[in-house]
């Protein structure tokens, strides 16, 4: 391998602008049937520039955390293959914002690093009698909670608040008292989504709005909805707004079998739950990938982790046509329908015709989807859209729920507090439930996803 | 017996250092000499293999038998400079099971424990390994640190009196009626520890014996007393991964030939090497295709190293020495042990012994053999201890701690400080002053640096070695200048100038056979980083003194008048 031949090895053109995408490197399980991955070969690309520690938002409030460089390609490259190297306890400092992944010129695995070493951190060197371990898995087992609650939503919404169970929670989990559990909706999304006759009765609307739309009437206009915990069990108004806005561009939706994407589990080292959900995912949706069918998240954590993370991590037949089969939902529109042009015919008004103060999630921008909502409604009548700036929310999922964090998640959304305040609008946009919450704290606004306004445009009264 | 014999010991490798510590264990008066940094000669080039013996069960089993046996003696006294890995001789389906046998068999005879493992099991210690090598044999091989084993000898040889004179060279023998008396040398720059810009100069050392272990400069001290001694120098490639693709040392088990070994050393992965003899060992050609080569044959064994970053590439020179009337033609086939040629009986020049060829691995049975020589001259009867005492830095030492609790490091930095210190940790690391890593890559602190600085003075390649400061994937682009600054305080401006001066031309020059793919983007980024920030690529400050009073101390604002430390050149003072 020297000069001379190198040029030729990747795809037969040198492109020395090319970033080296990581995929060079195929990591090997080191014991079959598990997830443990020898990443050391992955600091290869690595140069040291330091733009992933300039771009944490955590090492920018945290002194004591020592950044993505240590903790990813630094701390691999140290590493020997015996359990005797053990991961640095920091990386649970990481809130797996993934921004360091994105900043990276270099296709450094970053957050891949950082989620294998927090998944070994936790198997093997933290106590699992702890009281932080049962906190972050209570807290990273949202979906089981919140399975709980919807049982007895109303009940939920008023224990989970109520002032003196906050401060035992506080004070016994860690959780902190100064935010508000968010609300339980009476009815889960799939509760409504039964009632409202399932994949049948889509197909049926589906195919009356090709009719419509003077489309061919089998047009192959199919999509499986992962519509995630939080649109099931909070904001059903957003897998709701989903539904209309597919159907109403012909697509037959379907729901199908589904737990929680991973997320929180990932940030939070607990890959073995995190691997259990997967694999339920995974096997659900490759039936229906096989079959022609896309799957649509509403929620930019949720596609992130099934196109990117899973494959990272885990080891799952179908895995990679998932992965590559996988879009947010108006990143998915955006390709397939000309949006733009159905936006410029239409006005809004009713409650949504605002002035939004929009936020782009982390997890949005890794996958280049940051401009998607502000180029959408930036010229539609009746409403206006402006962006509060590249800084991260600071919440990143469970990490701003942990009492020790509170304080540091609100000083990395300051910068955000402050641009919505400046912002014309009193009404707050995101794709992620998270950030959504973190920005209602942050300012008592109102938080609405891209689809409810979508809807509110596109979508007439009488539909479902 | 009045006063101890005073020997002068030529060369600061492996062999030199190992007579010196021996020696001074024994009693006697030891002065040694070397003309760059201890292990600037082939040792400080070599592969970092504690040999099992396995490579020479089949060819050279007397080799093989002295590794075994002083395999086991250095990793009960060296500890802190070994690690043991265990070693495979993986076969291909290409090699031949006849070899194989072979192998297994010559391993039994010279004592070396070895067992066959099926490939499963092979992958499932090294899942890196090709998925269609046949089978192994295990034997125990290790990998050793050849800086921090000489600099451990060295610092033993000194608390028994030794004394120890780097970049110091030796320009003529002293020989008076007949026979050697002493040597003449030329001090760079001082004697003792090595300051830059300390004015040098010439030292007659009268001794009562003289012993060359120069290795493969054997032939030039020979040539100043009139007498011949063949050592035929034979360099070898090994080009040095930026990770360690392996944590078990693979060799391909297959007769002799070039390429064929790969072993994990610290952070990295070093693959060698070749064997072509050259004239001098000191200018040789180095060549893009000996890299080349190295990767092309041994991703049989580890395909990913076809794709892997390369950091470095060096090159050795082996001090080979066969008797006059064996005439090999190939160097291969030149024995691998070790001579002790003495000259009053060869030559007729009573006075001096030379020691030539042998390995690494042996160089404290080399050591030993030749100070039982040198004692026998005095009609001396000491044991040797240096098979039972262990280096400074190797006593009992844990690597299960609390890196945090103890020294205030992250896990992963204060675990390789530990592994580099042995038990001199606590003395080194346990500091009231901040401690701020120094070398990323290598997870060195500042404490670590200066206590470097405390052995070697400004010398920042002596530092290095010591350390492993700036020998990981960036070659010292984000260190060299921090290493600089820890000068700072005992030294002035000047000297810390031509320290980093010389580290950085050093840090460049092993990284020529190393740019293309990422290690190229790390050259340009640094080269980038040191033209911009230290105005490396046109220093107008080179070669005179910055006046820094020059500067004026800019604007004071009124509410700071108070603090007055502030040094002209915008910083604040510390570290001192
Ligand atoms: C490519 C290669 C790989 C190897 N790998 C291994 C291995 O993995 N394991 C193993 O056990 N062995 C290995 N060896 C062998 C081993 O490195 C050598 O046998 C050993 O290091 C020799 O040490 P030495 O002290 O005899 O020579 P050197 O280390 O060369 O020491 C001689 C010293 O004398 C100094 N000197 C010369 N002239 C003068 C002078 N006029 N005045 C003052 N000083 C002078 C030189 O500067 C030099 O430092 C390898 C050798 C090579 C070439
Ligand atoms: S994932 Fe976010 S918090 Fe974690 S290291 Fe990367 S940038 Fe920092
Ligand atoms: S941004 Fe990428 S290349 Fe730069 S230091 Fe971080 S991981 Fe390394």
């Amino acid at each position: 391998m020297s000069d001379a031949d190198q040029p030729t090895e990747t795809d037969g053109e040198f492109n020395p602008a090319a970033p080296n995408t990581g995929e060079e490197f195929e990591p090997v399980d080191v014991f079959p049937d598990s997830d443990d991955f020898d990443l050391r070969p992955g600091s290869d690309s690595c140069y040291k520039c330091s733009t992933c520690d300039t771009n944490c938002p955590v090492a920018e409030v945290d002194d004591e955390f020592p950044g993505p460089k240590f903790q990813g390609p630094e701390q691999w490259r140290l590493k020997q293959r015996d359990d005797e190297h053990e991961i640095d306890d920091s990386v649970m400092d990481c809130s797996n914002c993934m921004r360091c992944d994105n900043a990276c010129p270099a296709g450094v695995p970053l957050s891949q690093m950082h989620n294998t070493a927090r998944g070994e951190y936790v198997s093997e060197q933290m106590d699992t009698w702890s009281i932080e371990y049962w906190r972050n898995r209570i807290l990273s087992n949202y979906r089981t909670s919140a399975w709980l609650a919807s049982k007895l939503p109303r009940l939920a919404n008023v224990v989970m608040n109520f002032g003196p169970a906050r401060w035992v929670m506080e004070k016994t989990m860690g959780v902190t008292k100064e935010r508000e559990f968010p609300a339980f909706a009476t009815e889960t999304f799939r509760e409504w989504w039964a009632r409202q006759g399932g994949a049948d009765a889509s197909r049926q609307r589906a195919r009356a709005n090709r009719e419509r739309r003077g489309e061919p009437v089998d047009a192959d206009k199919k999509v499986a909805y992962f519509h995630g915990c939080y649109s099931n069990y909070n904001t059903t108004e957003v897998g709701k707004a989903m539904v209309r806005v597919f159907e109403q561009f012909g697509y037959e939706v379907v729901v199908p079998k589904q737990k929680c994407s991973g997320t929180p589990m990932f940030a939070n080292g607990m890959l073995d739950d995190a691997r259990r959900h997967a694999e339920v995912n995974v096997s659900s949706m490759r039936d229906l990938v096989d079959q022609g069918y896309d799957a649509i998240a509403s929620c930019t954590s949720c596609s992130m982790a099934l196109r990117q993370e899973y494959p990272e991590l885990f080891d799952i037949p179908g895995i990679d046509d998932v992965a590559a089969n996988t879009f947010e939902s108006l990143e998915y529109l955006r390709i397939h329908e000309d949006l733009r042009g159905e936006l410029a015919e239409v006005e809004v008004d009713g409650e949504l015709a605002e002035e939004f103060a929009y936020h782009a999630p982390c997890h949005a921008r890794n996958q280049g989807l940051e401009r998607q909502a502000l180029e959408l409604f930036r010229d539609v009548d009746g409403v206006g859209i402006e962006d509060v700036g590249e800084s991260c929310s600071g919440i990143s999922g469970t990490y701003g729920w942990k009492a020790e964090k509170y304080e540091k998640s609100m000083e990395i959304g300051e910068e955000m507090f402050e641009h919505m305040a400046e912002a014309e609008g009193e009404t707050g946009m995101t794709e992620c439930p998270t950030c959504a919450m973190q920005m209602e704290h942050g300012t008592g606004y109102d938080i609405r996803h891209p689809l409810e306004l979508l809807e509110a445009a596109l979508v007439d009264g009488d539909g479902l | 017996m009045a006063s101890a014999p005073h020997i002068a010991v030529i060369g600061g490798g492996s062999t030199g250092i190992g007579i010196a510590r021996d020696l001074s264990m024994r009693g006697l008066d030891v002065t040694l000499v070397e003309q760059g940094n201890l292990t600037h000669g082939t040792t400080g080039r070599m592969h970092g293999l504690l040999h099992s013996g396995g490579r020479y069960a089949v060819a050279d089993q007397a080799s093989a038998t002295e590794c075994i046996e002083e395999n086991r003696v250095l990793r009960e006294i060296a500890s802190h400079c070994v690690e043991m890995t265990g070693g495979l001789f993986v076969k291909r389906p290409e090699d031949t099971e006849e070899y194989f046998q072979e192998k297994l068999a010559g391993c039994a005879e010279c004592g070396i424990p070895a067992e066959v493992v099926s490939r499963e099991q092979a992958r499932a210690v090294e899942p890196h390994l090709a998925k269609d090598i046949d089978k192994a044999i295990t034997v125990p091989d290790g990998a050793i640190d050849p800086f921090r084993l000489v600099v451990a000898n060295a610092a033993s040889a000194m608390e028994h009196g030794a004394r120890i004179e780097t970049h110091t060279t030796v320009t003529d023998l002293l020989v008076e009626e007949g026979e050697v008396v002493g040597i003449e040398v030329e001090h760079d720059s001082g004697s003792g520890k090595r300051v830059h810009g300390t004015e040098g100069g010439r030292e007659e050392i009268r001794a009562d014996y003289v012993v060359n272990a120069t290795g493969a400069w054997a032939g030039r001290i020979g040539e100043m007393a009139d007498v011949d001694i063949e050592v035929r120098p034979s360099k070898g490639v090994m080009t040095i991964m930026n990770v360690r693709q392996v944590d078990t040392v693979i060799n391909r088990c297959r007769p002799k030939g070039d390429a064929d070994i790969i072993v994990p050393h610290e952070t990295t992965a070093i693959l060698g090497t070749t064997d072509e003899e050259v004239e001098d060992p000191a200018e040789y050609p180095e060549e893009q295709w000996e890299v080349d080569l190295m990767i092309d044959e041994l991703k049989e064994l580890v395909p990913m190293l076809e794709e892997a970053r390369t950091i470095r590439s060096f090159w050795g020179v082996r001090p080979l020495y066969e008797p006059p009337d064996v005439g090999s033609d190939d160097p291969t086939d030149i024995t691998r042990d070790y001579f002790l040629l003495d000259h009053e009986t060869r030559d007729d020049l009573p006075g001096m012994t030379s020691i030539v060829g042998g390995k690494f691995t042996t160089y404290r049975m080399m050591g030993e053999e030749i100070s039982d020589h040198v004692c026998n001259q005095f009609g001396i009867d000491a044991d040797c201890r240096t098979a039972d005492v262990p280096l400074p830095g190797s006593e009992d030492f844990s690597l299960l701690r609390d890196y945090m609790d103890e020294f205030g490091l992250r896990s992963p930095i204060g675990r390789r400080s530990v592994e580099r210190l042995g038990s001199r940790a606590e003395e080194v690391l346990k500091t009231t002053d901040p401690n701020p890593v120094v070398c990323n890559c290598e997870g060195v602190t500042r404490a670590e640096i200066q206590d470097a600085i405390e052995q070697s003075g400004s010398d920042l390649n002596a530092v290095r070695i010591r350390t492993r400061a700036s020998m990981g994937n960036c070659q010292g682009g984000f260190c060299c200048h921090r290493m600089a600054n820890e000068l700072h305080g005992e030294y002035d401006e000047a000297v810390a100038r031509q320290a980093w001066d010389e580290l950085l031309a050093e840090r460049w020059k092993g990284q020529r056979h190393a740019l293309w793919g990422e290690q190229l983007s790390q050259a340009m980024l640094n080269y980038a980083l040191h033209a911009t920030t230290q105005n490396r690529d046109n220093d107008p400050a080179d070669g005179e003194p910055v006046d820094f009073a020059a500067f004026d101390a800019g604007s004071t604002p009124a509410q700071s008048s108070g603090e007055s430390g502030v040094a002209a050149d915008g910083g604040t003072e510390h570290g001192d």
